[in-house]
């Protein structure tokens, strides 16, 4: 029950934690920065709007945000929040998660092609790419966590007994875990480094050329599915952070509000001091990720 | 038995009836359809009943006074029965209006009895219960497929790849009969079943010449170059049954091999493992780097039979250090796949027919836009690519999550075990992005987007036969997709037989049917958010003007069809990544001087197997051979001296004795 009263609550509560970013970045060159509710309002005034198509498109262009948003929606309600038991939980739901994502971005890359716009195929190309090196890091991590915990469910990482946090004996490890699940974040979620969301008109962008052709209600599901994937990263990275809490109290609800927004802090800082890199640096910064992912596995060989 | 035997009758006779009718071409290809169609459906029935009632049947007669011919039914046979009549039947069907030249009678009805020789051939090998029958059954298969692959003879390369494709096949045959070889000699029976009595390192010997054998037919990554080049250069139902079955009696051979064995050993399941994880990855980094379509389909091939060995690999794993759940999830995912890679590839090779029935041509990167003007091709190739990706809620995602979950039951595992499983875990998830990427290339370029040529632009709908065949595929693809628990019952039951020796509880099929649970849960959440968003998203556009504009082209004013992103762009960047393994050749000749000429730009991925196999195999032995060839002179008398001399060595030999 409280997990539902929590999934809505974070439903809701994700378009604000990425405004903490534009916050930050604001804040660190010295400018008041947006709104607190500016992607509401964005969202909003999207949803008002009618949509211009191109005339190449098919079905799929109109299809595709419509399965990103459910495929991301699907995700949170695999994810334990603060503690609480999610609404829905199975051994192996952390593969139909990813693999959900993965139908999700097959759909993306698939209505960016549908516009025969030779730059939304630059950024499809580049989305395929990147994705199948973040899967490896993602898979290996879950490798790790199954012979942490002998679970394979979003659930058994991170409640109940055996739960996995920075704060067990393995937990040093987990600093590896969490760099790696970091840098994932900011490649999935099109973040910098990897990726700026803050301009339409660079050639050398990924998710958001993909998007250019997008309006109306339809770009505004695409957003909101944007908010809700990252809002997923941020809580897989929360609860490996927050020490295990028994029962869901107001303490606990608290501090995971705080580490997320921490985390969401965290992407701005690292916003606003970097420099996003040249297409050819992505996947080795990517492939960091999994070698400490790997590195991390390969320890707990020795460790049990 | 019997329905099996009145299947296979049917399926005969409606190959060789069409020879009679040659000059009455739609009678004949009506015949031959219909009747190959009705046999497999009989057979299917058949297969799916005798799977059920788990009577064992058997039938025998002796040929040639000496040589035993005998048949048995089990499990694992009734198993890798439906893929075969369930294909069979359906792309019989298709070739009804596939097979559309009117001029080639005769070519057709030969064609069509071929065609029935090589799925009553595939049912002899999964029914053969010695090795005589099993060769015999094995040749009747290689040569008749051989002869499907050859129907446009008159182009070069169409002769070029049945060619290679003969060398293969029989190559592989040749081991093949070398493992039974030892086996015949050691035991002195001809039953496969007496292999169990050899000795540990006799064993290793036998199942490795047997896997060069039957890995080459089911395309294992260094024996798999025919593949890419004998799917493409076969009629589209062909290569379906070919690549969507035909392969699969390979990884049928390996299993009954490893049945019959029985090994303990280790070594046999970390070898399948390590052969499944490069096939795998190395099948789908070559598929992003084809230009054609069949081509890329038949890489697709050497991918999945990866994933499939995976399994396997990890069901004999699971096997041999005791871990029963990891064996029997591991098991029942490869088989799994087995038959979701039979659905899913059979409609991907029929939709590759359509298109070419369609627009004339197979090259990627000259077509485009093909979604509105085939609408039902599109539709079940797109269901049929995120199908292949394994993504869900279709059916490629069910085994890959059973092997996934086998995967992970290994955790406990020792070093190197663990090692290998968990490189297992990490090539399927990259098998799985890759995939993504390749068949979002295919959708995008093919079907996506503005026709880059003249005849993309013409394209039409092919006709009814092809598209029912194509809409059931995808159907059953759906159908898995979202209720496994009533389709993985075969190959649970098959799983279960190569497993019988390791002791094992129903709780593990306990945990199956819960795993198929789940996958229906987390498809059905799946589709009801996505009904509910589609709904909002419904709501918000009512009573809106959504306008239709030319794509937004960054302030490029006049674009054209030309502009758009190539298949050979898209996997540039990927391609790149992998050189080491895939390398690349590209010709590219820019435009030069005040007036310059036509630039052109051309690139081919190079297969490593094939380069390696050709410089350093191939052209070695034709070389030392050119050096013996004055021993064939043709002079015949000193040929007799040959004999006489061969004969007379052999007879001292015997008398050393």
């Amino acid at each position: 029950m409280e997990g539902l009263v929590l999934l809505i609550i974070f439903l809701f509560l994700a378009p604000f934690f990425s405004t903490i970013i534009q916050k930050v970045k604001a804040f660190l060159v010295g400018k008041q920065g947006p709104p607190l509710f500016i992607n509401y309002f964005t969202l909003a005034k999207l949803l008002a709007k009618g949509s211009v198509y191109s005339a190449s498109t098919t079905f799929i262009f109109r299809l595709s945000p419509v399965i990103s948003l459910a495929a991301s929606m699907t995700a949170l309600l695999f994810m334990p929040f603060a503690g609480a038991a999610p609404i829905l939980s199975f051994q192996g739901d952390v593969i139909l998660v990813f693999y959900l994502f993965g139908l999700a971005r097959f759909f993306t890359i698939c209505a960016a092609l549908d516009t025969a716009s030779p730059f939304e195929g630059m950024g499809a190309a580049r989305e395929a790419y990147f994705a199948f090196l973040c899967e490896a890091a993602v898979f290996t991590v879950l490798v790790l966590f199954y012979r942490l915990t002998g679970s394979l469910s979003l659930t058994g990482y991170f409640t109940g007994p055996d739960v996995i946090n920075l704060w067990r004996p393995e937990g040093a490890l987990l600093l590896l875990v969490i760099a790696a699940m970091f840098m994932v974040l900011l490649a999935e979620n099109s973040r910098v480094p990897v990726d700026d969301p803050a301009t339409h008109l660079e050639l050398t962008m990924i998710h958001e050329v993909m998007v250019l052709d997008h309006s109306g209600p339809d770009l505004a599901f695409i957003e909101l599915g944007a908010f809700l994937k990252l809002f997923f990263y941020a809580a897989f990275i929360a609860n490996l952070v927050l020490p295990s809490r028994p029962t869901v109290g107001f303490a606990g609800i608290a501090s995971f509000f705080v580490a997320i927004s921490v985390i969401y802090a965290l992407v701005g800082v690292i916003e606003s001091i970097t420099a996003r890199f040249k297409m050819g640096l992505v996947p080795k910064f990517i492939l960091t990720s999994f070698a400490l992912a790997f590195f991390a596995t390969i320890l707990v060989l020795e460790l049990k | 038995m019997k329905p099996l035997f009145l299947s296979l009758i049917t399926i005969l006779a409606s190959g060789v009836l069409p020879l009679f009718f040659y000059k009455r071409f739609t009678l004949l290809k009506a015949l031959a359809a219909g009747g190959i169609s009705l046999g497999c459906m009989i057979g299917l029935s058949g297969a799916i009943n005798s799977l059920y009632t788990a009577r064992p049947a058997a039938a025998a007669w002796t040929w040639l006074h000496i040589l035993p011919l005998s048949l048995h039914v089990d499990t694992l046979t009734a198993f890798f029965l439906i893929p075969i009549f369930l294909i069979g039947s359906l792309s019989a069907l298709y070739s009804f209006h596939y097979l559309s030249d009117q001029t080639k009678g005769l070519r057709t009805a030969a064609h069509y009895l071929f065609f029935s020789l090589l799925i009553a051939a595939m049912a002899f090998v999964v029914m053969a219960d010695d090795m005589v029958t099993f060769l015999l059954a094995w040749e009747f298969m290689s040569i008749s497929s051989c002869f499907l692959v050859v129907y446009d003879y008159e182009q070069k390369e169409t002769r070029h790849a049945a060619y290679i494709y003969f060398i293969f096949t029989e190559a592989g045959a040749l081991f093949i009969f070398a493992a039974f070889g030892v086996i015949y000699a050691v035991t002195g029976s001809f039953n496969l079943t007496s292999a169990a009595s050899l000795l540990p390192d006799i064993k290793l010997l036998v199942f490795f010449l047997a896997f060069i054998g039957f890995g080459s037919k089911a395309g294992v990554f260094p024996l798999h170059i025919w593949l890419p080049h004998a799917h493409p250069a076969a009629p589209s139902h062909v290569s379906a049954l070919m690549s969507g079955v035909m392969i699969k009696m390979g990884i049928y051979g390996i299993l009954r091999l490893y049945l019959a064995l029985s090994p303990d050993s280790v070594i046999f399941g970390r070898g399948i493992l390590i052969f499944g994880i490069v096939s795998g990855v190395l099948g789908v980094v070559y598929a992003m780097g084809q230009h054609n379509l069949k081509r890329l389909l038949a890489y697709h091939s050497i991918e999945n039979i990866g994933i499939i060995l995976i399994g396997l690999g990890l069901g004999m794993t699971g096997v041999s250090v005791g871990n029963p759940a990891m064996a029997f999830l591991g098991f029942t995912g490869g088989l799994m796949h087995v038959l979701n890679h039979a659905i899913f590839k059979a409609l991907l090779f029929m939709g590759a027919g359509s298109v070419f029935h369609g627009t004339g041509t197979l090259a990627i990167d000259r077509l485009g836009g093909l979604m509105k003007r085939m609408k039902i091709t599109g539709l079940t190739f797109l269901a049929g690519s995120v199908a292949i990706c394994g993504l869900p809620p279709l059916n490629g995602f069910v085994s890959e999550f059973f092997i996934y979950n086998g995967a992970f039951q290994g955790r406990t595992l020792e070093k190197t075990d663990f090692l290998l499983v968990m490189l297992a875990v990490i090539s399927l998830a990259v098998i799985g992005g890759l995939a993504v990427a390749c068949f979002t290339k295919v959708i995008g370029i093919v079907f996506l987007g503005e026709p880059r040529t003249d005849e993309a632009g013409r394209a039409h709908e092919s006709d009814p036969s092809m598209l029912y065949a194509m809409g059931i595929l995808a159907v059953c693809s759906i159908a898995i997709g979202l209720a496994p628990a009533l389709f993985v019952g075969p190959s649970a039951m098959a799983a279960a037989t190569l497993l019988a020796k390791t002791p094992y509880d129903n709780t593990i099929y306990s945990d199956l049917m819960t795993l198929c649970k789940d996958i229906s849960l987390g498809a059905v959440v799946f589709l009801v958010l996505l009904v509910i968003v589609a709904m909002m998203r419904k709501g918000f556009y009512r009573a809106k003007e959504t306008g239709l504009g030319p794509t937004w082209g960054c302030g490029f004013t006049r674009p054209s069809p030309r502009i758009q992103y190539t298949g050979a762009s898209f996997a540039a960047s990927i391609l790149e990544f992998f050189r080491p393994v895939a390398p690349v050749h590209e010709e590219y000749i820019g435009p030069a001087g005040v007036f310059p000429s036509r630039a052109s730009y051309h690139s081919r991925l190079n297969d490593i197997a094939e380069d390696l196999e050709v410089n350093w195999m191939a052209l070695p032995i034709v070389r030392l051979m050119r050096h013996l060839r004055w021993i064939q002179h043709g002079n015949i008398q000193l040929y007799i001296a040959y004999i006489v001399i061969a004969i007379a060595a052999l007879l001292l030999a015997g008398l050393w004795r």
